[in-house]
């Protein structure tokens, strides 16, 4: 998989390209729109990454004209400007997804799946991690063969956590998923849920699934297997 | 009618400019008019008088008085021509006098004497007993033998004295005519000298922080209106640079504050990777990333303020059931209560709806909900109630919290405001909260109120306007 990635910022340039080589992701750079477009134009890139803010050709110009010549290849446009037209703008100039800076690593690795993966992955009704498992249909939770009851809400963390299993999710990224953007100052909300659900699924078993990074977020994983 | 506008004013000033200049000039014309008349009515009385006595009376003596009488009688047939004539002596005794005129405009018998020492040459107004009036012009006549005779010619001053009525009449009928045209008139010529202001006034209200690049119509007359379109463009204009100098403020500094958080947050996130890392480092390390996601939400707040400041709230403006969203927004927050032992109680059972943004008023819900299970211990209650109250509809968030002090009250929707630091039981937050409550609120038209006792709780009401129909 190669993904373009045009950032005219070297450091975070260097810092989001590293990330992505270490994800086992090709990385080609570019720092500055004309460049951007050069290289979208010469090589077929599986993915493009595109701040907005580019000196050369505007991010948007150039964004436009990726769409223009190749309609498939997915976009992801980073910015750093806070407006709200420069997002509705963007994903009606073509972007496919839109992360405002700064922004959690885990986040900008779960979207660039997201989007080279096209659509929903090839879920299974069924998810098992150890020895936990969830049927997506009946939303029916078991661990160890035992009936566990979940509120709606605690199922929809266990069900984003386990969609992105052995990755630490970041507060925002959970508060923005399993709520939405406008519970986003309390941070708090998913540490008291991530208690709750600890409480049904975790607590009464000698192996813990879900882990505490500090400062970065949750994960959940087999710890045992992985 | 707007009494106060303009056109209404113009319009009751020219009015009022042409009763005065009409009912000055009506005054001046009725008085000459009637001056003219009386002093040409007199002028033929006193040419009469003095034919009279120069060619008949100066030669009495010689003639006789008799004669004088049938001269006057053949000569001016008084009664006939509605005209009076009387001759007296000098001691004062009637020679002649003539009869009742054909018209009876007066009684020739009424006429008072003329007094003694009057002028060679008089004039006069004579008013009678039964009310009437006569012109009068009387001439001294001296014959050879020094016996003067005074002759009297005068008549009726009615027709003249009709006439004046008349036209005092047609003035006192022409005055509301006049009234009305110059209203009128006055109406209808304010409203076209003040249509481009009102042509200016629609366009400029039109004129929103959304397209200042837009200039309002110039018309090329030279008049005062030009100026003013050219004045209130020159105002624009320095508008718009302020309003896209602050915009070009807040996207640099969003970019020169956001690009290094990102370059910190991914480095330490890198280094935190690490699995050779010893644990104390990697709670350090974990300590400065929570910080750099708070720095991160403080700066992506103060930008959401800013541009809520800058009037860009609406991403969408739909009509929404508030009861309804705060209903469910709270569902999604009460394990928080209940995390914490508080009580919650709501009151969101009938539809109130309001136009807005959903997820700017959810935000509303959040920061209140967020707000009043912070500052309550456990133990403690939440009431959350919307209700339609004078035409508003409101939206209640009571606790039974800390409450805050009396001098803070009117501080807690300041940024960065905290009542105490100590006060904040879980201190997490950059005092924003109510500040965004408070932005959002204005944004859709509304305000937020507090009520607050400390040791008993606060109450935050939220009021925003209901939604046509």
């Amino acid at each position: 998989m190669r993904i373009l990635l045009v950032e005219d910022e070297r450091k975070v340039a260097e810092m989001v390209s590293r990330g992505l080589r270490s994800e086992r992701y090709a990385v080609d750079i570019a720092e500055n729109g004309d460049t951007g477009w050069a290289m979208a134009h010469t090589y077929d890139y599986d993915l493009v990454i595109l701040d907005l803010g580019l000196p050369g050709m505007d991010g948007r110009e150039l964004l436009r004209r990726v769409r223009v010549r190749n309609a498939k290849v997915p976009i992801l446009v980073l910015t750093a400007r806070d407006a709200t037209e420069s997002k509705v703008e963007s994903f009606e100039a073509g972007a496919d997804d839109y992360l405002t800076k700064p922004f959690a690593f885990a986040e900008l690795v779960v979207r660039v799946k997201a989007l080279l993966r096209r659509g929903p992955a090839n879920q299974s009704n069924v998810v098992r991690i150890g020895d936990l498992e969830f049927d997506r249909l009946t939303q029916q939770v078991s661990r160890g063969g035992q009936r566990i009851e979940l509120t709606p809400k605690e199922y929809a963390l266990l069900d984003y956590l386990a969609a992105h299993p052995g990755r630490v999710l970041s507060r925002t990224m959970i508060v923005e998923h399993v709520w939405d953007q406008s519970f986003e100052g309390l941070t708090n909300i998913v540490d008291v849920y991530v208690r709750h659900l600890r409480a049904k699924i975790d607590d009464p078993f000698p192996v813990k699934l879900i882990r505490t990074v500090r400062g970065a977020g949750y994960r959940l994983a087999d710890e045992a297997t992985t | 009618m707007n009494t106060r506008s303009i056109r209404f004013r113009l319009a009751a000033w020219h009015a009022v400019l042409f009763v005065a200049v009409f009912a000055v000039l009506g005054a001046l014309l009725y008085l000459s008019v009637r001056q003219y008349l009386d002093d040409t009515l007199l002028e033929t009385q006193g040419r009469r008088a003095r034919q009279i006595a120069e060619t008949l009376l100066v030669n009495a003596p010689r003639t006789g008085e008799a004669y004088v009488v049938s001269e006057i009688k053949s000569l001016y047939s008084p009664e006939l021509s509605n005209r009076f004539i009387r001759v007296s002596r000098a001691d004062g005794s009637v020679a002649y006098v003539s009869g009742p005129p054909n018209d009876q405009s007066f009684d020739p018998s009424g006429v008072p004497a003329l007094g003694p020492g009057t002028a060679a040459a008089s004039t006069r107004l004579q008013k009678l007993d039964d009310g009437r009036s006569l012109l009068v012009a009387s001439f001294r006549a001296a014959t050879a033998e020094g016996s003067p005779y005074v002759v009297e010619v005068g008549t009726s001053a009615e027709p003249v004295q009709r006439f004046a009525r008349h036209l005092l009449v047609l003035l006192a009928l022409g005055l509301p005519l006049v009234v009305a045209v110059a209203a009128a008139g006055g109406y209808l010529l304010a409203r076209r000298a003040l249509e481009p202001v009102e042509e200016l006034a629609v366009k400029a209200e039109n004129i929103t922080q959304h397209n200042l690049s837009e200039r309002l119509p110039v018309t090329d007359t030279g008049d005062e209106l030009e100026r003013l379109s050219v004045a209130l463009n020159l105002m624009i204009t320095r508008l718009d640079d302020a309003f896209s100098n602050s915009k070009r403020f807040v996207a640099d500094a969003s970019h020169e504050l956001r690009t290094p958080l990102t370059v910190i947050q991914g480095e330490l996130e890198n280094l935190a990777a690490d699995a050779h890392l010893p644990s104390d480092q990697r709670d350090r390390i974990g300590s400065a990333l929570e910080d750099v996601e708070r720095l991160g939400k403080t700066v992506q707040k103060l930008f959401a303020l800013s541009r809520l400041d800058a009037g860009e709230a609406q991403e969408e403006w739909i009509r929404l059931d508030l009861a309804a969203l705060a209903g469910a927004t709270s569902d999604q927050m009460l394990l928080l209560a209940e995390d914490k032992n508080i009580t919650v109680t709501r009151d969101v059972g009938s539809p109130v709806h309001v136009m807005g943004d959903r997820a700017r008023l959810k935000q509303v819900v959040v920061n209140l909900l967020d707000n009043a299970f912070k500052y309550t211990r456990p133990g403690g209650s939440v009431h959350l109630k919307v209700h339609e109250a004078s035409g508003r509809g409101v939206l209640e968030v009571a606790d039974t919290g800390v409450g805050i002090p009396a001098e803070a009250v009117p501080l807690v929707f300041e940024r960065f405001f905290r009542v105490d630091r100590d006060r904040s039981l879980e201190g997490d937050g950059a005092g924003l909260g109510l500040a965004i409550v408070k932005s959002i609120c204005v944004a859709h038209g509304g305000r937020v109120d507090v009520e607050s006792a400390v040791g008993s709780g606060s109450r935050l009401t939220v009021t925003l306007p209901l939604a046509a129909g």
